[in-house]
């Protein structure tokens, strides 16, 4: 019988690798990084965004060819007419408001498996990804590289689309698409949990 | 006598190899150590030939349109595709050239970041284009970005070696992210070409942003 006892070398040489031998202090950032991170991070901290461009995702899965593909590339570039408002500094109201709405709304869809035609989908997704754009955009005249920043912030809710179209495919099942619908829900309860805080009634 | 020769020899050959893996492993704990390499003294000979080729990798203005130029050849087919690995580069050396003997053009910076915007978005619209439009895209992207390259230079930069340098490195990443993209497009999966196109999206969001930025800046100054 063939004995499996590990290399010791080789596990010598997995502990020497893991080991830091020195602190990496060198990397204070630069504009690029900065503005990159700071992009990057700028959905993420903030579940509102979150929680609404996973629903873009779920939603898509849900409604399957072709809305799958066309929201997540539709969002990106009607964001960016929300960021360019941002940018320009145009003032536009209830912007939390709305972004608060967008979890609801698009929430409910998902929960409630709701079909609509492909360009009434777009069209819903389209006006509340002005508003998730143009929080972005207010943010990036101030960047330390406006142009990484814009790279963050846009490959960060590619990604949180791409995460709610992964989730969204077991929809493909019976009892996936039973999850997927709690999902919305979920996200539906969360975005009245934000509302209230957008209008003031909590904390 | 034979089979048991044969025997043997096995044996050998796996203790041989058994004692490979351990050189080997060790090899790697040095391979792995963290350490200074102090012993590439590059700017006392080729400096400028890294500085020029690392140049344009660290402007995004720059790497996103040449990405979004690379995909979109890859969605006109290998055949149309492989005349951007010829005229891109050129192109670029062109325009390193350009910006030794010509002032900078006031409109260099919106020019690239419409740039941005218009490749990212032929790339989410799956653009099919004739071979001489996708040949004027990429000269016309590799003079522009040559020439805000070439006019980063300083008077004691090596133009020569910092030139060839962003050449170089637009010829290697235009190459890589064609053959990529082609493999990956060739792969089985309708979803492939959509991955792209929302990557292509992304970089049309970014550059429609910024040009904002650009006009409104420029609009204030």
């Amino acid at each position: 019988m063939k004995s499996h006892s590990p290399n010791p070398a080789l596990v010598l040489a997995g502990l020497l690798a893991m080991i830091p031998l020195s602190p990496a202090l060198a990397h204070t950032g630069t504009g690029t990084q900065i503005g990159l991170e700071s992009g990057f991070l700028h959905p993420l901290s903030g579940a509102d965004h979150i929680i609404a461009m996973v629903a873009v995702g779920l939603w898509g899965a849900q409604l399957g060819n072709p809305a799958i593909w066309v929201l997540p590339i539709t969002f990106p570039l009607v964001m960016a007419v929300g960021g360019l408002l941002g940018v320009m500094g145009i003032d536009l109201p209830f912007v939390e408001l709305m972004i608060a709405l967008s979890g609801i709304a698009l929430g409910a869809m998902v929960a409630l498996n709701i079909r609509p035609p492909l360009w009434v989908a777009a069209t819903i997704v389209g006006v509340f990804a002005i508003f998730h754009g143009y929080a972005h955009g207010k943010e990036l005249p101030d960047a330390a590289d406006a142009v990484a920043f814009a790279v963050g912030f846009v490959v960060a809710t590619g990604m949180l689309h791409l995460l709610g179209i992964l989730i969204g495919v077991a929809v493909r099942w019976e009892a996936g698409a039973k999850a997927v619908r709690a999902c919305g829900a979920a996200i539906g309860c969360l975005g009245v949990y934000f509302l209230l805080g957008a209008i003031g009634i909590i904390e | 006598m034979t089979r048991l020769a044969r025997r043997a020899g096995i044996a050998g050959a796996v203790a041989l190899v058994r004692r490979a893996g351990s050189v080997g492993a060790l090899a790697l704990v040095f391979a792995l150590t963290p350490g200074l390499a102090h012993a590439h003294l590059v700017d006392t000979r080729l400096g400028d030939f890294y500085s020029g080729a690392l140049h344009p990798l660290t402007d995004f203005e720059q790497v996103l349109p040449w990405l979004a130029l690379a995909v979109l050849a890859a969605f006109q087919g290998p055949r149309t595709a492989r005349w951007v690995v010829l005229a891109f580069p050129l192109a670029l050396a062109a325009g390193g050239a350009l910006s030794l003997v010509l002032p900078p053009p006031p409109f260099a910076p919106v020019a690239g970041v419409t740039l941005v915007a218009l490749t990212g978005l032929a790339v989410a619209a799956q653009l099919r284009l004739p071979l001489a439009a996708l040949l004027v895209l990429a000269v016309g992207l590799g003079l522009l970005d040559g020439y805000q390259n070439g006019a980063a230079m300083v008077a004691t930069t090596d133009r020569f070696l910092f030139l060839s340098g962003v050449t170089v490195i637009g010829y290697a990443f235009v190459t890589l992210a064609l053959g990529c993209a082609i493999a990956f497009l060739a792969g089985v999966g309708g979803w492939r070409p959509i991955a792209l196109r929302a990557a292509g999206s992304w970089v049309a969001a970014v550059g429609i942003m910024v040009l904002g930025l650009h006009l409104v800046s420029r609009g204030v100054g």
